[in-house]
């Protein structure tokens, strides 16, 4: 909440501009400490934020090969409807596999505590849903093998 | 929609139609099959319209003639091959009916042309439980049939057993993590007591087995998914238990792929919906707006539209 804190600030490199200082990063002494919160190695949230703009990234568990794939397509699906999701990144950060980029002019227009929010909800869900496919397509794989298996089966 | 059948009911429907119209039509219809067949119903002749000619085009007829497919074809559809044997251009074989002279239960035989493809795909099975037949010594040579392009099958019988091996591969990176669940589930399900008289199944994605190592297909380090069916003698102990076996070994390959298919359809509606889920819960850090505009009067009009009928 309380990298949430933004101000307008414009560009100090190029007149008129007003550009988030995290992604630009003209302006050193704008910039603040990054934080990084980890259950585990595979499981971390990067905060970086800035006066006017701040980026949260999140690296989502992936225990084996499915659940990579599931998240792979989860999240690139996420991601090519970022215009219907304001504060989504089309790409992620370097070493992450999702990243949200609020500015200052998204936490003017909207409440703040429900961006917190959605943020902290995404997090609870992505594993939520990933691991919830991945028993459904085990689910589905047995049942086509017992019968694929009954039909040869000889009583 | 769990299993798949092993005739066509695309050409089964069509040939139906066919043989019930009471008025003959010209028709030149083309279906499609698994494993790229490709059928053609066609009346060749426009003055002759009780003539209708059935031609299946299967790509790896060349291998086939080697199992000595003629033979099953001259058993299961004799009466109806082309007289002068003829065969339509680009396609294997050519059938003529006569539709002025169609048997009594013409249903039948509709249903048995959609067969169409098992029947001929059986030569090499034959070819194996003939073979087994005669109580060998020895193993039977390997038969190999590249049934679809680079994926390969191979059919072996042991003096105990006839071994069945699919070379199947998976186009991408989704398929072949999925197709690897799959192939473990038919693994592990024999040990299930229901399904336990089913044939063993082995599954190997690095080595090719044994048998078919020689072949050199198998040699250029090609990342196939290996899946063998060993099937003992009581799954091919009268006829129609063979049948019955072949048509489901047969139908292996596009059984697993359309699973395959399925999940992955079955993923995508279901990221979709979260999708929708997400954004609504995005949509509340929005502040609304629209509650100003609709507010209501006591009397349960609108205040907008108070406004407008006064001015």
């Amino acid at each position: 909440m309380a990298a949430m804190c933004l101000d307008n600030f414009a560009s100090q490199i190029s007149e008129k501009h007003n550009v988030p200082e995290i992604e630009a990063y003209t302006t050193p002494e704008v910039i603040l400490n990054p934080l990084i919160i980890s259950r585990n190695e595979n499981e971390q949230v990067l905060i970086e934020s800035s006066i006017n703009s701040v980026r949260v990234s999140i690296k989502i568990k992936q225990a084996d090969d499915i659940e990579r794939i599931l998240c792979h397509k989860f999240t690139r699906f996420l991601m090519m409807r970022a215009e219907n999701f304001v504060i989504l990144r089309r790409v992620p950060v370097k070493g992450y596999d999702i990243s949200f980029l609020v500015t200052n002019f998204q936490t003017e227009s909207m409440y703040k505590d429900k961006l917190v929010d959605f943020i902290i909800q995404f997090m609870e869900d992505v594993d939520k849903e990933i691991s919830e496919m991945k028993l459904s397509l085990n689910a589905r794989a047995r049942i086509v093998a017992e019968s694929y298996l009954n039909q040869v089966c000889i009583i | 929609m769990i299993i798949l059948e092993p005739n066509n009911l695309a050409l089964q429907t069509c040939l139906e139609n066919c043989f019930s119209s009471v008025k003959k039509e010209v028709v030149d219809i083309t279906l499609v099959d698994f494993d790229n067949v490709l059928y053609h119903v066609s009346t060749p002749i426009l003055t002759e319209k009780n003539l209708i000619w059935v031609s299946i085009k299967v790509p790896c007829f060349k291998e086939l003639e080697r199992y000595k497919v003629q033979e099953i074809i001259q058993k299961e559809y004799g009466q109806y091959l082309h007289p002068e044997l003829k065969v339509e251009d680009d396609y294997s074989v050519t059938f003529q009916l006569d539709l002025d002279a169609l048997p009594e239960n013409s249903d039948e035989l509709a249903k048995h042309f959609s067969l169409l493809k098992r029947n001929i795909f059986l030569a090499p099975f034959v070819q194996a439980f003939n073979y087994f037949d005669t109580k060998p010594e020895q193993p039977g040579e390997v038969m190999n049939l590249s049934y679809r392009d680079g994926e390969y099958l191979y059919i072996q019988a042991m003096e105990d057993r006839i071994t069945v091996i699919f070379s199947t591969r998976f186009k991408d990176e989704m398929d072949r993590v999925f197709g690897k669940v799959f192939l473990q589930e038919f693994v592990d399900a024999r040990r299930q007591s229901l399904v336990s008289n089913a044939p063993q199944v082995l599954y190997s994605t690095k080595e090719p087995p044994l048998e078919i190592r020689n072949f050199p297909e198998q040699n250029h380090g090609q990342d196939f998914s290996h899946i063998t069916f060993i099937l003992f003698p009581r799954h091919f102990k009268d006829e129609e238990t063979k049948y019955k076996t072949v048509s489901q070994i047969q139908l292996f390959r596009n059984y697993l792929h359309y699973h395959i298919k399925c999940s992955k359809a079955y993923i995508h509606s279901r990221l979709r919906n979260r999708v929708v889920e997400f954004i609504k819960v995005l949509n509340r850090a929005k502040p609304d707006t629209s509650s100003q505009a609709e507010k209501k009067l006591a009397s349960g009009r609108f205040f907008r539209q108070q406004r407008s009928s006064l001015s």
